[in-house]
């Protein structure tokens, strides 16, 4: 077979792309939800809110490195190609960046975007019209429910979108599934929800029993959906014409099988699962009080992300080295 | 680009060729401009295929095949397509170099041509001084300018004018004349019945014979035979392969003449009314049963004894291919009598699918003044050890040993032309301590052969695209008469072989032996040629070919075959005069003992001679050769793929990867030829890899002096 | 089959290729001369020969398969290009318009026949042109004129008088991996 041509800046802007679906994802929801006319978990929306731009933007970066004529990346806005996922996908990213950027300045004080408004040097700043320093100013916190609302589409685009990538490619068999890129979406999400899980930790400020049941419900349930996919995603394979059935060799008696079952299966979902799941246990049976660890916690969230980055080099990778030959 | 422009692209090219997958011609340009090429002539193997090369602003971009000549049918093989590599391969020689520190440590000194032409001078001078002219030695492959080059070392009064076929089809030559009285041509397009031993067509290309077999723009339509100790991709075309115990053709042979002699399959008529000492052979063969050759080849006797019959069948469809290369054994002379026997009792001889007579294309003649012939006799001493074979060529293994020994006469320059002996001939070693001895050896080369790296002088020679060389006449079914022309000047400071010649022989005083041009020597061969305007008609197209076979000439009864009875000779006069047996005796080859393999040699499509290997487009695919062991012998070794192995013989020792592989009898092992080259400016296959001369042993075959490549036993250890 | 699925107006041409397999004795020729024409760099190819080998000592089998772009009725590779820089022509030759390409890769992902590849020196994707540049001249591609046993017929399918077309018309083949849904235009005579 011949060599991989998709590489690990390619792995990492999947990830970081799915990473900042998560995180915007999670946020919108903690905005949306409402507690007596606010958001019902402002930290978790707001620390979403903040990292989400980032990721995706490295990623772009990343994905921009990649290409063999960088300078020329500009190209693919110049056209819109409707079938060519990648077409699509660079739309949705860009808008995502934006919209991002967006609804993490509705979630600044007006002190903070002073300051950031106060770091344009001298020069340029006075050279910005007041009218649009004004509208920089805007405190856009009435806007946040708005822009989650229209960030749910567009964030779950980017996360579906890194799976449609590959699953759109008809020549990989072990891509070419719709499964994969729900199997992405989950896994982004659930990405996104770790990430806050240890960003809300890690915060001077302490973690409220609230939030955490908040996070620890939606990963738990998106990593059980992950799960409800990849295995469909392998039984059906098996089951499935002898290119797919092939292909899956890859991961199942391959070279990606260590690193698909232990790494990605069994550390970078299972277990963090299971710790989660302990760690809930009084939640979901009623029984006893839910108290936080934070170091599971943390482990939790950190392993989730591992399993993530995993999920995303075991498809890039092992997808390339399948076909039809 | 624009929709209507590539209509309009469309459109056009419509109008000048409407059924184009039909058609493989392509329109030859009329006037000065060259549309679709200059017309030329490869090189890079002795098959000399006609090119169109394409030239843009002075650059060679492509080389085309010429459809015009019937030999090469339209093709142009990997090889030929990368010879504009060669042009421009930075690590050719650009212009003369004289040696300056010891032979071999690679110290060179840029000269001049005049400079190089007179120190060589001085040297030659000298030695003729003291060993009288004697005492050089001119060797060289064939090639279009060779003859020059052979003219100097005659005309500069040395007998010893060695030419390459001893180390090449010397012993296919001479068994099929002393049998014909000539060498024929194999009818493989219109054959029935074809049994090839050894001769790997489809990997060693011969023009038209290749793609005759295969079928090219027809089906193939031969049944095809095949034995070789290697699955080789002849063999995986054949309709059987037979991995025969190397060896043992002339068993294989004979049994098939005792079957199609005892069963009366052969051609009464032919034999009766054009050949003499039938009975004699029919006797001979008697004890050579398909049960006794079973025993000697490991080919079941139900099959020797079945492709017999079904040879004779389709006969004089049927041929037994000669195969063209160098000899394998020391009996291979009389291995390829044995082959030309059969053919020639199944009446093959002079008619479609055959055997066929080659037609020649006639061609003027330049005319030299004529040298003195030399005083002393040649130092391989051919006449007496070799009588049957050709003196002019020489036989190059019994050379060398003379040379070494200083027998009968010592010789201490050694000139060379277009030849790379280090890897050329056997033994290493010992063409190394040759070169050792020499006080002066000159190389003409188009880049640094290891040969070359251990000369004292190097002369660049123009390479093949940058030169205009003398009309070659291909004999064959469909004869050829070809030319090749000068596509771009020559892009460094380099000179043809005839520039080289004339130089040399200004300083040595053999001006008037020289004294006309290239394009003079061109004009008065071109004024015979079978055409109008003969020399225009070349520069436009080429080539003047014969596209009509013909056969049946000499099956007149009045036509006299040149031999000694006038008629196909069966049993031998000549060689039992000779004292050589005059049928086919076959003795029991001495097998490998003692764990040790049999070493066999052969080519591949992409690379024939050693100079082809550092070619990139080619050394892409040949990145490295390795040594094929079958699976059995190398479990019991612990050998596995890409292992590295120490290969010895009992003359010298090699360092090479495995490559386990069931393509390869048990008793064998191969290597490639063309890698483990010593000089650093080839450096692709420089140090990488093998080279099977250093592990070959000197032997040759005994009527025709030819080396043969297969007698080497060596030892393989995993390092 | 796939040929039914082509425009058959007379007017519209549609190239493609016939391959004698069987005929092909792994020489490279076709592989040099694709080099040579179209300034191929070292370590990548627009056409290859793949080699199969089977059986056991002394029953050896050894077969020769010479590929490269199949021009697709449906080329996947065009499909997913964000630029447009694939494109094919309207005589079904598939080509990569070398200043749009921004060297994503995805065509080359998306090729089920391996066919396309990055080039190292222009950072471009390159691939088969069916030498779309002599084909323009009226003549056939480079790997077809220069194979020393014709294994290629190029042609135009829609030419009831081409040999290719005859050579479909009388003639068992297959196409490979047609479940690829590209409709490979190499034809493969059985």
């Amino acid at each position: 077979m011949r060599e991989p041509v998709w590489e690990f800046l390619i792995v990492n802007y999947l990830f970081l792309g799915g990473l900042s679906a998560g995180l915007y994802f999670a946020s919108a929801l903690a905005t949306w939800i409402q507690e007596d006319g606010h958001s019902a978990y402002p930290r978790i929306a707001r620390w979403g809110a903040v990292l989400a731009p980032w990721p995706v933007s490295l990623g772009s970066a990343l994905l921009v490195l990649d290409l063999g004529q960088p300078f020329r990346f500009w190209k693919i806005f110049f056209h819109f190609r409707w079938r060519s996922p990648m077409s699509i996908g660079s739309w949705l990213l860009v808008a995502f960046t934006f919209l991002s950027l967006a609804y993490l300045w509705s979630w600044l004080e007006q002190s903070e975007r002073q300051s950031l408004l106060a770091r344009i040097p001298e020069k340029i700043r006075t050279r910005i019209p007041v009218r649009v320093r004004g509208w920089l100013d805007l405190d856009a916190s009435a806007w946040r429910r708005n822009l989650a609302m229209l960030g749910f589409p567009i964030a779950v685009g980017v996360g579906i979108y890194t799976g449609v990538l590959l699953g759109a490619v008809q020549a990989r068999p072990f891509w070419n599934t719709n499964l994969v890129a729900q199997m992405f979406l989950f896994s982004a999400l659930s990405s996104g929800t770790a990430a806050l899980v240890v960003a809300r930790l890690l915060d001077q400020e302490p973690v409220e029993l609230k939030e955490m049941r908040f996070l620890y419900s939606m990963d738990i349930t998106l990593i059980v959906l992950e799960l409800f996919i990849v295995l469909p995603y392998l039984i059906h394979g098996e089951l499935s014409s002898l290119a797919v059935k092939h292909a899956l060799a890859q991961v199942l008696g391959g070279p990606f099988t260590i690193v698909f079952w232990m790494f990605f299966m069994g550390v970078g979902l299972l277990l963090p699962l299971a710790i989660e799941l302990y760690e809930f246990k009084p939640v979901i049976l009623g029984k006893g009080t839910f108290h936080i660890q934070p170091r599971w916690a943390l482990t939790a969230g950190g392993l989730v992300l591992f399993g993530g980055y995993m999920l995303r080099y075991v498809f890039v990778f092992a997808g390339q080295a399948t076909g039809f030959r | 680009m624009e929709r209507r422009t590539f209509m309009e692209i469309i459109g056009a090219g419509s109008m000048i060729l409407p059924p184009l997958a039909c058609n493989f011609r392509r329109p030859v340009a009329a006037g000065p401009t060259f549309l679709d090429g200059i017309a030329t002539t490869c090189e890079l193997c002795p098959n000399k295929c006609s090119v169109l090369a394409v030239v843009k602003d002075g650059h060679i971009t492509k080389l085309n095949p010429n459809p015009e000549n019937p030999k090469s049918r339209g093709m142009l093989c990997a090889r030929g397509n990368a010879a504009v590599q060669q042009v421009y391969d930075p690590d050719r020689l650009k212009q003369p170099l004289i040696r300056v520190g010891a032979r071999g440590e690679g110290k060179w000194r840029p000269a001049s041509w005049d400079e190089a032409f007179d120190y060589t001078a001085k040297k030659l001078s000298d030695i003729k001084a003291k060993h009288g002219p004697e005492g050089t030695l001119w060797s060289s492959t064939e090639g279009f300018q060779e003859i020059f080059f052979k003219n100097l070392g005659q005309a500069f009064g040395s007998p010893n004018v060695m030419r390459h076929p001893s180390l090449c089809l010397a012993s296919v030559n001479l068994a099929y004349s002393m049998t014909f009285g000539t060498v024929p041509s194999f009818d493989l397009l219109n054959a029935d019945y074809v049994i090839m031993s050894g001769a790997n067509r489809f990997e060693s290309i011969i023009t038209p014979d290749t793609m005759d077999l295969i079928g090219g723009t027809m089906e193939r339509k031969a049944k095809l035979i095949y034995l070789d100790p290697r699955f080789t991709v002849t063999a995986s075309k054949a309709d059987e392969w037979y991995p025969i115990k190397p060896g043992t053709d002339m068993a294989f042979i004979l049994a098939m003449m005792n079957v199609i002699i005892t069963e009366n399959r052969y051609d009464k008529a032919f034999v009766e009314s054009v050949t003499v000492g039938f009975e004699q052979l029919a006797e001979h063969v008697k004890p050579y049963t398909p049960e006794w050759a079973e025993g000697e080849t490991e080919i079941p006797a139900q099959d020797i004894a079945r492709i017999a019959r079904a040879f004779s069948d389709a006969a004089p469809r049927a041929v037994f291919y000669a195969g063209r290369r160098s000899s394998w054994y020391q009996n291979d002379f009389q291995m390829r009598r044995a082959q030309a026997l059969l053919n020639a009792i199944v009446g093959n001889w002079d008619r479609q699918g055959g055997m066929v007579p080659n037609q020649k294309i006639a061609k003027g003649e330049f005319l030299v003044l004529p040298w003195d012939d030399p005083k002393a006799s040649r130092v391989d001493e051919v006449e007496k050890a070799f009588p049957l074979a050709s003196a002019k060529d020489g036989v190059y293994l019994p050379l060398r040993e003379n040379v070494l020994k200083g027998q009968p006469y010592p010789v201490k320059g050694w000139m060379i032309y277009k030849q790379d002996p280090l890897h050329a001939l056997p033994d290493q070693g010992k063409t190394m301590k040759m070169l050792d001895q020499m006080e002066f050896v000159g190389v003409i080369d188009i880049a640094m052969s290891d040969t070359a790296w251990y000369a004292d002088v190097v002369f660049p020679e123009s390479h093949y695209l940058e030169r205009t060389d003398p009309i070659e006449v291909m004999p064959g079914i469909w004869p050829a008469a070809v030319y090749r022309q000068q596509v771009v000047k020559p892009i460094h400071d380099t000179k043809p072989c005839l520039e080289i010649a004339q130089g040399l022989a200004k300083r040595l005083g053999l001006s008037d032996y020289f004294d006309y041009t290239i394009e003079q020597w061109v004009e008065a061969e071109a004024k015979e040629l079978p055409v109008q305007n003969g020399l225009a008609h070349m520069k436009q197209r080429g080539v003047v070919a014969v596209s009509q076979p013909k056969y049946g000439a000499t099956l007149n009864p009045v036509h006299r075959f040149l031999t000694k009875s006038g008629k196909i000779e069966i049993f031998s006069e000549r060689l039992k005069e000779a004292g050589q047996d005059p049928l086919p005796v076959y003795t029991t080859p001495v097998q490998p003992s003692g764990g040790r393999f049999r070493l066999v040699l052969g080519r591949k499509a992409t690379i024939t001679h050693a100079t082809l290997t550092n070619l990139p487009w080619l050394h892409e695919h040949n990145p490295e050769n390795d040594l094929w062991i079958h699976p059995e012998p190398a479990a019991k070794l612990n050998i596995r793929s890409g292992d590295l192995l120490d290969v010895s013989s009992s003359v010298g020792q090699v360092r090479i990867k495995a490559r386990v592989t069931q393509e390869i009898r048990p008793d064998c092992v191969f290597m490639l030829h063309g890698f483990g080259k010593k000089s650093p400016w080839l450096k692709r296959v420089h140090n990488v890899g093998a080279a099977d001369s250093v592990l070959l042993e000197t032997a040759w075959d005994k009527v025709s002096g030819n080396a043969a490549m297969h007698e080497t036993f060596v030892k393989v250890v995993k390092v | 089959m796939a040929t039914k699925t082509l425009k058959t107006a007379q007017s519209i041409r549609r190239f493609a290729m016939v391959i004698d397999a069987k005929k092909c004795i792994n020489c490279k020729a076709c592989v040099v001369a694709c080099k040579a024409e179209n300034q191929v760099p070292l370590g990548v190819f627009r056409n290859w020969i793949g080699e199969e080998a089977s059986g056991e000592y002394p029953r050896l089998r050894m077969s020769f398969d010479p590929e490269q772009c199949h021009h697709c009725a449906d080329p996947s590779c065009v499909r997913v290009c964000p630029t447009g820089a694939s494109w094919q022509r309207e005589d079904g030759i598939v080509l990569v318009k070398e200043d749009d390409c921004i060297g994503c890769k995805y065509c080359i992902i998306a090729c089920p026949y391996d066919a396309r590849y990055h080039n190292p020196e222009t950072h471009t994707v390159g691939k088969c042109t069916f030498c779309s540049h002599r084909v323009d001249r009226g003549e056939v591609p480079a790997c077809v004129e220069t194979c020393p046993s014709k294994v290629r017929v190029f042609g135009d399918l829609n030419d009831p008088k081409s040999q290719l077309h005859q050579l479909l018309a009388t003639r068992r083949y297959e196409v490979k991996n047609p479940q690829t849904g590209n409709g490979p235009q190499l034809y493969y005579l059985l």
